[in-house]
């Protein structure tokens, strides 16, 4: 049996919280919050979410589970089919390889981590588009809505905290 | 047989070892195989769309008919606590507003009574010269209940799909004007794409001078007026209709009205209320004949005779 089986039998229902709360933040970010640029004010949920169960909880946030939020997030937000997938696996590949060097750090510490692996992802993200779209992409709204994301990490970073704190002790 | 199990212990400790080192390579292999699945499946599906082999409408439109039932759940109240929220910042105005509100409708009472005067020549008119209606019946009022695209894409998501009539490319519309065009519907559900959309173009007209051009969006809250002829006279202020050329909107839907004239970039403000949208309607429009529809009624006829 192994190591992310072993947690889901033992903590039963509950290793499933990580990826039900990041598939309720992704529907969460479509929401019409009063404003016609609420796409673009509106902090990437999903990949806060994502980023920080993978930190706290990698073995119940598995690749597959990252796929799959990102697939979803796809085709509801009817952006090329693939995208927020890759990002979210890249995210995953990404903390895992360098878990070691800030596991146990502060929570300032993971926010630095969140908010420079964010900004790549973005870029990541910008380079799909573009190629997608055979054009160079407009970058401001993508900026604003990194920004949006990184100041959001904090206090979304927060609530989910509360959340395993309450679950999982 | 005590003499026949000690010799036994390190290779049973060796096949134990062994068996703990299969599993731990297994247990990799089957971690990596994993990465490697996704992301090829994620590189596959993004090769699709690079080469615009993109998957159906329909696949996204089953997608926003699954999540549809949750944002209407949690849109109600969002939108109980917007207005409520807003009643509360306007309570401190409401004496001024009040006032504002009786001197406008004052003003509209004798707009009424011409329009409606208007209207009735305009109909002895058209009845006389045996000219067409141009009315548009709606297909549908559909309330907002998403938003989508990220930075990526001005789209929003509305309560009404195929079952209520509405088809790919319908016009819609708010109470101000055109907002945008239908993209792709699910049962429940449709998206809508938004003039201010980077994919959008809206061939429109100058009310005031009828000099044609392209109302393109940018991504951003206001859209770009592109070749309009060089010595078309344009102002600030000027309203910009829906032309009805290339037959996806009707003529003369009011769409925005010139913001920002910077040599030869000319900005557009859109009329219709993008900031906040609630309801919307999708107007039954088909200018263009549906060649299909045309040799279906074809080969019906043919069958008839």
């Amino acid at each position: 049996m192994n190591k992310a089986r072993t947690a889901a039998v033992e903590l039963g229902a509950a290793s499933f919280v990580p990826l039900i709360s990041s598939f309720l933040l992704a529907v969460l970010m479509l929401l019409p919050l009063g404003s016609g640029v609420a796409n673009v004010t509106m902090p990437h949920l999903a990949m806060i979410a994502v980023f920080y169960w993978i930190t706290r909880r990698p073995m119940l946030m598995q690749y597959g589970a990252c796929a799959a939020v990102g697939l979803c997030l796809d085709l509801w937000l009817n952006v090329p089919l693939g995208l927020n997938m890759l990002l979210l696996i890249l995210a995953r590949m990404f903390v895992l390889s360098q878990l070691k060097h800030f596991k146990g750090r502060n929570n300032a510490v993971h926010w630095v981590v969140f908010v420079v692996l964010s900004f790549g992802l973005y870029f990541v993200s910008w380079l799909i588009i573009s190629a997608v779209n055979g054009v160079v992409w407009p970058v401001r709204a993508m900026f604003i809505q990194w920004l949006v994301t990184a100041f959001s990490y904090a206090p979304i970073g927060f609530l989910l905290g509360r959340l395993r704190r309450s679950i999982f002790q | 047989m005590a003499w026949g199990v000690r010799p036994l212990v390190p290779i049973v400790q060796s096949i134990k070892g062994l068996a703990s080192n299969t599993t731990g390579a297994r247990r990799s292999v089957r971690g990596r195989g994993g990465l490697w699945f996704y992301l090829v499946a994620s590189f596959f599906f993004l090769i699709l769309e690079l080469f615009g082999a993109s998957i159906p409408g329909q696949v996204r439109g089953v997608a926003d008919d699954v999540v549809a039932p949750v944002l209407n759940l949690l849109e109600r109240p969002l939108r109980y606590m917007q207005s409520g929220m807003e009643r509360f910042a306007g309570v401190s105005d409401i004496y001024q507003e009040n006032q504002d509100l009786r001197d406008e409708n004052d003003r509209l009472k004798q707009w009424r009574e011409a329009a409606m005067q208007l209207s009735r020549e305009n109909e002895q008119l058209r009845l006389i010269l045996k000219v067409p209606k141009r009315e548009v019946p709606a297909a549908a009022t559909a309330r907002i209940i998403g938003v989508g695209g990220g930075p990526f894409e001005r789209s929003v998501l509305a309560n009404a799909g195929s079952l209520d009539g509405v088809e790919d490319g319908l016009p819609v519309i708010d109470e101000n004007g055109l907002i945008g065009r239908v993209l792709h519907t699910g049962r429940w559900t449709s998206r809508i794409l938004l003039i201010t959309d980077i994919n959008s173009r809206v061939p429109v007209r100058l009310e005031r001078t009828g000099a044609l051009a392209i109302a393109e969006g940018q991504n951003e809250n206001y859209l770009r007026l592109r070749f309009l002829p060089a010595e078309a006279d344009i102002r600030v202020g000027d309203r910009v209709l829906a032309s009805g050329h290339g037959g996806v909107f009707p003529p003369d839907l009011p769409l925005a009205i010139v913001s920002k004239i910077d040599n030869e970039y000319m900005f557009l403000e859109p009329i219709g209320g993008l900031e906040k949208l609630d309801y919307v309607r999708i107007m039954a429009y088909h200018a263009v004949p549906d060649t299909d529809a045309l040799l279906l009624d074809d080969d019906g006829g043919a069958d008839n005779e």
